[in-house]
């Protein structure tokens, strides 16, 4: 710590002078030992965090006084039996509701943008785990972290409860009055009533849209939201005129070139464009290494190229960092290269021509099956330019069509604008906001919260009482989306319900109840609302069906023809006043735009790239940090267009060398218990014209420093090599040979399956896994695993059962990057067994290693034995057993841990348990895929294979018998049951040189 | 002075500490002995209605499924909606003032609050419908019930009394449609046993492993 020799100089210096004071010989041992003085300490706080967090918080006497009292309290407390339980019947048990088997109901639900059916797992009526839903398009079968958040969402303790007027608890029939005195005022015409939506994607809401505008026709409707598709809407204007949605389909798609497009995790539709993007590599390699090798499909390929790493970059087979105002430039290259004449001419991008040609040549040479994208933060011109380049190569209505979106679309931004015009000039007598925190995720130059408080009247209907609810005169408690009937668009256009599958815990009413009270009398029950959109559409049996299936059959709208005009060419800004430094907004990976703040799960799962818990940071190259002279957690200060804001900066390899990252979504001030005061607030920047990017930042270095949370502190393999990839080329030429089984001194009873022939394993495909995390957080959801806050996870002590290591190789200026998901590796010859002094971790003849939390007494010896450090430690009580809400959301088949008892990953071993039982109960075996694991189930590539390694026609079997099939530190001859396909990537031959 | 203390006193005084250290543990570890679970083996546990076991099962001849409905199909046996009582209690005893809370309940929707009887720990899945399924009786852990004019547990339930049975399943084996059957008695239960273990294909080898029944 170089920066720290000024401090430590300091310390060095006050110590003397102790030293030298003290009379008579004073011994110590250690220096903070000696350095214990309230106002060192804090010094010694500021200077060196690690350290004092060292520093002893009590003296011998008070921890041996403390222990002897919780020994006898201890003691005490094992005197009374367990408490006395009471049960409680039902009065008239419903028909079909089991009592303590689980079931599910598929619903749909929308998660940062993204629409995907789900089906929800219910226990007794609770809801407690959210599975994709295999018939829906959007889905089919995979979730994403937000999706398995839903829950904890719908359980969070924070909901808010009761209406709210003017600060005080008040009653919807209070509201009612309200309603009907607005309904009066504004009869004639509606004037000076302003409703501020999200983007809307459902018929229902479109549908009651038309009715209040139909009833107040002077009133108006805003569409904001803060991670727009604005650019995507205005390019397909440029280019068709009309508003046309584009619909992937990623598993035609041979060549992809990505121009800062996160397809795989940020875009709407991403789970099903991850399913195709990793099944159509399978198909791949399936084709090649089964009998007719030329019946294989072309090898894929994806470019990408943006200012920011995503995990398409993480993903892609060649990845360049470039600066975002220089990606239209790059853009304008590739089109010229490819032969359109009019996009020659302007400044450079500064890509290597080399590459711009090969990218080309392999555009070229995959007619027909290759795919361009623009990110959504590009400007509408590249948008249009891609739908031409698109159309160029061939790729409409084989890689790509256009529909008609049914729903009306509109540009967020602009809609945002309209609203705080007419706000700022007193036209806006009562506005009502849907769903939505426009006080805090709105670009701070607007001063949204200042215009707000001059509007009259203001309604706010929400899930949660937040910066938006407190500032307006009315807060409405929203239904969750597990409590209400509706309906939703996915990205595709195909419709779905939306289903209660609970009823609701609080006084709370859905956007449609309370659209429905603004236009009406209010009284109309909740589904009638709904299905009053689909009379003519469904008929009961119609309605009963899509209930079940999960989606409306037929309703995605068919491909509409589409011919892309030249749209104006590209131009460059060159504003670079005072820097050449550019600022890039970018919803969170798991916050997204602070709507996920108070998710504890969201907050601890680790960000896919920076591995970052509890914050955003700015991110910055390596280059840039080394030029400024800035560690991970240094604090700058960041000016652009007169508004600054203070933000602890992480190194991120792979970011473009002149832009800087900020996460938006956090520094929430009214956000309830878990999600305030963490982060800062990138919003201070936005700008409401160019809501992506800023250019022209200053930037000052100061010098605090904030402990940032991560989860992972190596970036590099170390010289092991955890991940085995090779290039496709290699693979095929020469296909790694089996290593043969080493020697053990440990006996082979292990290795043998039980008596009834079932021996589980898994198998990880690196190639499939895009490093989403949905997998930690499935598991998360199903293992009742607690949240330990970033005060802990600073300590090591976060307790996924599955995390996501990310690997970097190469330069750290474009590095290639890796995940590899690593679980409980359930080795035969378990180095954690036979360490354990009471017998709480043992195997058991299916060769599942297992945890015993009643007989762990907390040694942590196993912990400290294994070698892929997946045993996670309950070192303070980290479940919470008080809040009720909690308790409910937990999954009532997995024993919940106290303090002092290890766990770690058992293979989800209550859902053997429960297809054992099944099976056995009815006399068969148990099938192949019977049982999926959380992670194999929410997986959206299908990246987790489960099932019985002594079933050689299994699919784990088959998997674990490629070529690709390595375990994770082979050399301890562990001999895990979890193993890993080593992962492939597909350069281009032209580029060979360069990675 | 003669002395007050002898030389032995030393000795007598830290004999005199000693047992008190020990009567102290030995009091407390019997404190605990007896206060351990709510209920005891063989007492019987009061409920807000003393429902009589008894009289339904041993008098009328009620199957156990009429009330306990999921106990094939489930882990939790289920205990009946009060909508059970009333199939007959809307006509029988209807002005008992022993049935007033069940009457009680059913009009107000306030459910009625049974005490646990057989209760395990939190770390502990039990599930009832492999055990019925394997051709363990009712009788073999929750005893004659049909003799119980109020329920209570008639055995410890502890891990070893599980195990003892999970160790050698045979002599509490019966055949399936015997299950039910409070009075069915067998004079050679290990051959029948040991018959029934193959027919219904039981593996004593993974029945006493831990994931058997913690998770």
């Amino acid at each position: 710590m170089p920066s720290l020799s000024a401090d430590q100089a300091e310390i060095m210096a006050a110590l003397r002078t102790r030293v030298g004071n003290a009379r008579g010989p004073r011994y110590w041992r250690a220096l903070d030992e000696l350095i214990d003085e309230p106002a060192f300490r804090r010094h010694l706080h500021d200077a060196l965090p690690q350290v004092s967090q060292l520093a002893p918080a009590l003296d011998r006497r008070a921890f041996l006084k403390l222990l002897g009292a919780s020994l006898a309290l201890a003691g005490l407390g094992a005197c009374s039996g367990p408490p006395p339980e009471r049960i409680l019947p039902w009065i008239q048990q419903p028909e079909g509701v089991p009592d303590s088997l689980p079931q599910f109901y598929a619903t749909t639900l929308c998660a940062g943008g993204n629409v995907a059916g789900v089906l929800v797992e219910t226990h007794q009526g609770r809801p407690t785990k959210i599975e994709g839903n295999p018939a829906h398009p959007a889905s089919l079968g995979g979730t994403d972290p937000l999706l398995q958040a839903a829950v904890l969402e719908l359980w969070d303790p924070d909901r808010s409860q009761s209406p709210v007027h003017q600060g005080v608890a008040s009653t919807w029939d209070a509201f009612a009055t309200e309603a009907a005195a607005l309904q009066r005022r504004f009869e004639p015409d509606g004037r000076g009533l302003h409703v501020l939506s999200g983007t809307i994607r459902s018929p229902t809401l479109a549908r009651q849209r038309r009715e209040f505008l139909a009833r107040f026709p002077g009133a108006a409707w805003h569409q904001y939201e803060a991670v727009d598709e604005d650019n995507a809407l205005a390019g397909a204007m440029l280019a068709f005129g009309r508003p046309l949605q584009m619909r992937l389909r990623l598993d035609q798609a041979a060549v992809i070139v990505s121009l800062g497009a996160d397809f795989l995790y940020e875009m709407p539709g991403h789970l099903r464009h991850a399913r195709d993007y990793a099944d159509r590599r399978k198909r791949v390699l399936e084709g090649f290494t089964g009998r007719d090798p030329s019946s294989a499909p072309t090898p894929g390929r994806l470019y990408a190229i943006e200012a920011t790493p995503s995990l398409t970059s993480a993903n892609a087979d060649h990845s360049w960092p470039l600066a975002e105002s220089a990606l239209p430039a790059f853009a304008r290259e590739l089109a010229a290269a490819l032969g359109i004449a009019d996009a020659a001419g302007g400044p450079a991008s500064g890509m290597p021509e080399r590459r711009v040609q090969a990218i080309a040549a392999d555009l070229r040479a995959n007619r027909g099956q290759s795919l361009l994208l623009a990110g959504p933060s590009l400007p509408a011109e590249v948008h249009a330019l891609v739908h031409r380049l698109n159309a160029a190569l061939g790729n409409v209505g084989r890689t790509l069509d256009y529909f008609e979106p049914a729903e009306p679309r509109e540009a967020s931004a602009a809609s945002l604008q309209a609203l705080t015009a007419a706000m700022s000039g007193g036209m806006v007598e009562a506005l009502v906001i849907l769903d939505g925190n426009p006080a805090y995720a709105t670009p701070g130059e607007l001063g949204f919260p200042e215009l707000l408080a001059k509007v009259p009247l203001s309604v706010h209907l929400g899930l949660h009482r937040d910066e938006t609810g407190v500032a307006c005169h009315w807060h409405l408690p929203a239904t969750h989306a597990l409590e209400s009937w509706s309906d939703l668009r996915a990205f595709d256009g195909s419709a779905s319900l939306v289903q209660p599958v609970i009823s609701p815990l609080y006084d709370g009413r859905s956007m449609h109840q309370l659209l429905d009270l603004l236009t009406g009398s209010g009284g109309a029950p909740p589904i009638d609302l709904v299905r009053v959109t689909w009379d003519g559409v469904l008929d009961e049996a119609g309605w009963q069906q899509s209930l079940r299936q999960g989606v409306i059959g037929g309703s995605a709208p068919h491909a509409v023809g589409a011919t892309a005009s030249a749209a104006p060419s590209v131009e460059l800004s060159h504003e670079t006043q005072g820097s050449d430094i550019e600022l890039l907004f970018r919803p969170d990976p798991h916050i997204r735009d602070g709507h996920y703040a108070n998710n504890g799960w969201l907050q601890e799962l680790p960000k896919p790239l920076s591995h970052l818990t509890w914050s955003n940071a700015a991110l910055v190259s390596p280059r840039l940090a080394a030029e400024l002279a800035l560690g991970n957690g240094d604090v700058i200060r960041i000016a652009a267009n007169g508004r600054e804001l203070e933000a602890p900066v992480w190194i991120m390899p792979g970011q473009a060398e002149r832009s800087i990252t900020l996460p938006m979504g956090y520094g929430r001030l009214v956000a309830g218990h878990v999600g305030e005061k963490l982060g800062f607030d990138a919003n201070a920047l936005r700008h409401a014209a160019s809501p992506w990017r800023i250019e022209g930042a200053r930037l000052t270095k100061t010098d605090r420093h904030v402990a940032l949370a991560s989860t992972q502190q190596h970036h590099r393999m170390e010289g092991r090599d955890p991940v085995h990839r090779m290039t496709l080329a290699a693979f095929l030429a020469n296909p790694p040979a089996k290593t043969p089984e080493r020697r053990s001194l440990y006996p082979p009873r292990l290795q043998k399956s039980g008596a009834e022939g079932y021996a589980w394993g898994m198998s990880i495909d690196l190639d499939a896994c895009i490093g989403c995390n949905a997998c930690t957080a499935a598991c998360q959801a199903e293992n009742n695993i607690p949240v330990v806050g970033a005060e802990e996870v600073r300590r090591g002590r976060e307790m996924h059962w599955i995390r996501v290591d990310r690997y970097y190789e190469g330069r750290p200026e474009a590095p290639a990057t890796w995940h590899q998901p690593v679980p409980c590796m359930h080795c035969e010859h378990a180095p954690c067994e036979v360490v354990c002094p009471v017998g709480a971790t043992v195997h058991d003849s299916e060769g599942l290693n297992l945890q015993v939390y009643n007989r762990c007494v907390g040694t942590r010896f196993c912990s400290n034995n294994c070698p892929y450090k997946v045993r996670r430690f309950n070192f303070l009580q980290y479940a919470d057993l008080d809040t009720p809400q909690l308790e409910a959301q937990r999954n009532p088949d997995v024993s919940v841990r106290n303090r002092g008892v290890m766990e770690k990953c058992t293979y989800c071993i209550q859902r053997i348990r429960v297809a054992r039982i099944g099976a056995d109960r009815e006399g068969r075996r148990i099938e192949d895929g019977e049982i999926a694991t959380a992670c194999e189930a929410a997986c959206p590539t299908r990246a987790i294979t489960f099932g019985n390694v002594a079933d050689p026609d299994s699919a784990v079997s088959r998997e674990k018998a490629s070529p690709r099939s390595y375990a994770l530190l082979e050399e301890l001859n562990t001999r895990p049951r979890t193993t890993y396909l080593a992962a492939l990537r597909n350069p281009n031959p032209a580029l060979e040189d360069e990675s | 002075m003669a002395q007050i203390f002898s030389p032995r006193a030393g000795l007598y005084a830290w004999l005199v500490l000693a047992t008190l250290g020990v009567a102290a543990i030995v009091a407390v570890l019997a404190w605990r002995g007896l206060t351990a679970a709510p209920f005891a083996v063989d007492e019987p546990v009061p409920q807000p209605v003393p429902f009589s076991h008894r009289h339904h099962v041993g008098d009328d001849g009620i199957d156990c499924r009429y009330c306990h409905a999921s106990v094939e199909t489930e882990a939790f046996a289920g205990i009946p909606p009060v909508s059970t009582c009333m199939t007959c209690h809307s006509q029988l005893f209807t002005d008992q003032p022993l049935l007033a809370p069940v009457v009680a309940s059913w009009e107000s929707g306030e459910p009625l609050r049974w005490q646990r009887v057989n209760m395990l720990p939190d770390f502990v899945f039990f599930n009832h419908s492999i055990h019925v399924a394997k051709g363990v009786g009712c009788v073999t852990c929750h005893g004659r019930v049909d003799r119980m004019p109020l329920t209570w547990r008639a055995h410890s339930l502890s891990m070893a009394w599980c195990l003892d049975c999970h160790r050698n399943p045979a002599p509490n084996l019966r055949p399936r449609e015997a299950v039910f059957d409070m009075a069915w008695t067998n004079e050679d239960p290990q051959r029948l046993g040991t018959r029934l273990m193959h027919e219904y294909r039981i593996d004593t080898s993974t029945l006493t492993e831990c994931s058997t029944c913690h998770r």
